[in-house]
């Protein structure tokens, strides 16, 4: 492919920089560079360009992205800043920018950026999706992981499960798999990383899903702090389109922060000897007094038998709160991801798999 | 009885919640009193424990009451006023009497308790022979606290579920990393003959310890007890668990020709340090 490039650039040093590194390029023409809005909006046009290196180090330049989006709409926009400033990258993927790349870079970097980007799906910002517990041995981690492969199946966008239980590991069992890097690694690196250099820290499990591991000691999570594992989470939204996060059980500072920071927060519990009801109860409560005015906090309960809209009413008037999912007891599921066989034994047509297909299309439709 | 005694420290500990952490503290507790002793269950599993829940008791004071009354140097702060006892008898003429150490009323209150106070308060409770404490599943630092503090860890596992067992073998692997010594930590395995993927013998060879006590699996009886709001020994006294449960209180008083005696926690005086530290 031959970009055609035009550089945006304040910093007259640096775009010199950059022009003369990009001609030197075989795969790059550099047809002018700005250091203004204005001129690079009015101008660019008649270069007919394919891809644009605009500087968000300028607060006004960040501010014109979405003209250039808009007025170029066949041209990959990329965002250049000198380090990762996580603000500044989410406002540029608000903006619809194709992606966010550090000064200096390689022309060779331009085009993995590129290729992470167009990976990733649409140029939209991340579905940041929390799954939090009470108690542990809800079915919180099935779920997330079942929601996840059916996502990464029906949009074919790319998928991160994001494994925040720090102390007890289950995602690598369900897939089979020993991953290399874990989120202690992620979390303690993160702030030498850019979107290029951390996507290699999540594991392929299959096309177009990744996950994030935790670690197999449980002391290990202590080194974990909520602060660089939220920048994780806001990184990992440049590397994936959709991040799904399985939270430690309880209320503790990852868990709420996490949950926080989501735009879709599950409560997950399962019916055992009833006294479950009572365990959402309080956790809706606390949500209710500590959360933002505006964020909605969705209860599911599974193994909720018999599987009726007659139980679910009944738990909604025990729970005194709307219940948004229930799901049966799914026995087979049990042996399947016991046997790290979650990717290919799936019981189809079940109820099952039927609300968490349901469940996967009310989030990408945007109705959840 | 003789100066000096403590109290024997039973926690209750597993790396999964939802695997009858409850459902044993409640019933080892009512075994124990069954025998006679004196016994104080507390629930540290402070944001979601069941304890009051299950015993269909409304506390009047709870431990977050106790913290408030440590925090204000109350003078003549005594443990035993934030207690609720639980009491029950059948017709049989059966009857227990235990004491309860309630948790906080409210997520928030749980969020605010101190390690330390814990500490103190578990460390108040020698009034009785034996404390048996419920505690939440992470490795947590007042959970390391109080397994620091207990004479036993039992230390329960449903194997059912390859995560789990995964996860029950790394926390017995910590907690030997954590240097608790391996005759204190006693491996006790729930629903042991459910019907299940994965055997206890097989567990056994994993963890690389043998179990120390076998609970049956018996939902029915569980989910009667704790609807009926009663221990094992008045919902289920004839089941197998009501009588499982008997054996493991047995197990612990010495009774039982098996099982070793339990270590006696020796004083090693923090007690006062820590009431220095945390006070002045």
């Amino acid at each position: 492919m031959n970009y055609r490039t035009i550089i945006v650039e304040t910093n007259r040093r640096i775009a010199e920089t950059i022009s003369s590194t990009l001609k030197k390029a075989p795969d790059f023409e550099v047809l002018s560079t700005y250091d203004n809005a204005d001129s690079a909006l009015g101008q660019s046009h008649i270069y007919n360009p394919n891809l644009f290196l605009i500087d968000v180090d300028n607060p006004d330049l960040l501010q014109m992205l979405p003209a250039f989006v808009d007025l170029f709409p066949n041209a990959t926009i990329l965002a250049t800043m000198s380090n990762w400033n996580a603000d500044i990258a989410y406002k540029a993927q608000k903006s619809l920018v194709a992606g966010c790349i550090i000064k200096p870079f390689k022309p060779e970097e331009i085009i993995d950026t590129i290729n992470l980007y167009a990976r990733r799906g649409k140029p939209e910002p991340s579905r940041i999706i929390s799954f939090f517990s009470p108690k542990g041995r809800s079915g919180r981690t099935t779920l997330a992981a079942l929601l996840a492969l059916d996502i990464a199946k029906k949009t074919k966008e790319s998928v991160a499960l994001i494994d925040a239980d720090l102390q007890f590991v289950d995602l690598p069992i369900f897939f089979d798999i020993e991953p290399r890097h874990t989120i202690v690694d992620a979390s303690h690196d993160i702030r030498l990383l850019t979107p290029n250099t951390f996507a290699p820290y999540f594991h392929e499990i299959t096309d177009n899903l990744y996950i994030l591991s935790s670690p197999d000691r449980p002391e290990y999570a202590e080194l974990v702090e909520t602060k660089s594992l939220i920048e994780v989470v806001r990184m990992a939204g440049h590397v994936f389109r959709y991040l799904l996060i399985d939270l430690p059980a309880g209320f503790n500072p990852i868990s709420l922060e996490v949950s926080n920071f989501a735009d879709t927060n599950f409560v997950v519990a399962m019916i055992n000897t009833g006294l479950e009801i009572e365990h959402m109860r309080r956790t809706l409560d606390m949500f209710r007094e500590r959360r933002k005015k505006n964020k909605i906090d969705y209860p599911i309960f599974t193994r909720v038998n018999p599987c009726t809209d007659e139980e679910r009413a009944k738990l909604e008037l025990q729970l005194g709160y709307p219940v948004s999912v229930i799901f049966p007891n799914e026995y087979n599921l049990v042996s399947v991801a016991n046997s790290g066989r979650i990717l290919y034994g799936l019981p189809k047509d079940t109820v099952m798999m039927k609300t968490i297909d349901s469940l996967a299309n009310r989030i990408i439709s945007g109705g959840l | 009885m003789a100066e000096g005694r403590n109290s024997i420290i039973i926690s209750i500990f597993s790396t999964s919640s939802g695997n009858g952490k409850t459902v044993t503290a409640i019933n080892l507790a009512a075994g124990l009193a069954n025998e006679g002793y004196a016994v104080c269950l507390v629930d540290l599993d402070l944001q979601f424990g069941d304890v009051t829940n299950y015993l269909k008791l409304e506390p009047q004071y709870t431990i977050t009451d106790a913290q408030v009354a440590l925090e204000n140097k109350d003078p003549n702060f005594d443990v035993r006023k934030f207690l609720t006892t639980y009491k029950h008898s059948n017709d049989k003429g059966n009857s227990i009497e235990f004491s309860v150490l309630a948790r906080p009323p409210f997520i928030f209150d749980a969020y605010r308790i101190e390690v330390p106070v814990v500490e103190y308060i578990i460390n108040s409770l020698k009034y009785f022979d034996f404390v048996v404490v419920d505690l939440n599943a992470a490795f947590s630092a007042l959970n390391l606290a109080v397994l620091d503090v207990s004479t036993i860890i039992n230390y329960l596992g449903v194997v059912d579920f390859l995560p789990s067992v995964k996860n029950f073998k790394i926390g017995y692997d910590t907690l030997i990393r954590f240097e608790y010594e391996e005759s204190k930590i006693r491996l006790v395995e729930n629903r042991s003959n459910s019907q299940k993927l994965i055997s206890g013998n097989d567990v056994e060879r994993l963890v690389g310890e043998k179990f120390f006590h076998r609970l049956p699996n018996d939902f029915r009886s569980v989910s009667q007890s704790v609807r009926e709001g009663l221990p094992l020994m008045f919902a289920a006294p004839d089941s197998a668990l009501a009588k499982s449960f008997a054996e493991l209180a047995e197990e612990y008083t010495g009774k039982s020709k098996t099982a070793p005696p339990p270590v006696i926690k020796e004083e090693k005086g923090f007690f006062s340090k820590l009431f220095g530290k945390f006070f002045n």
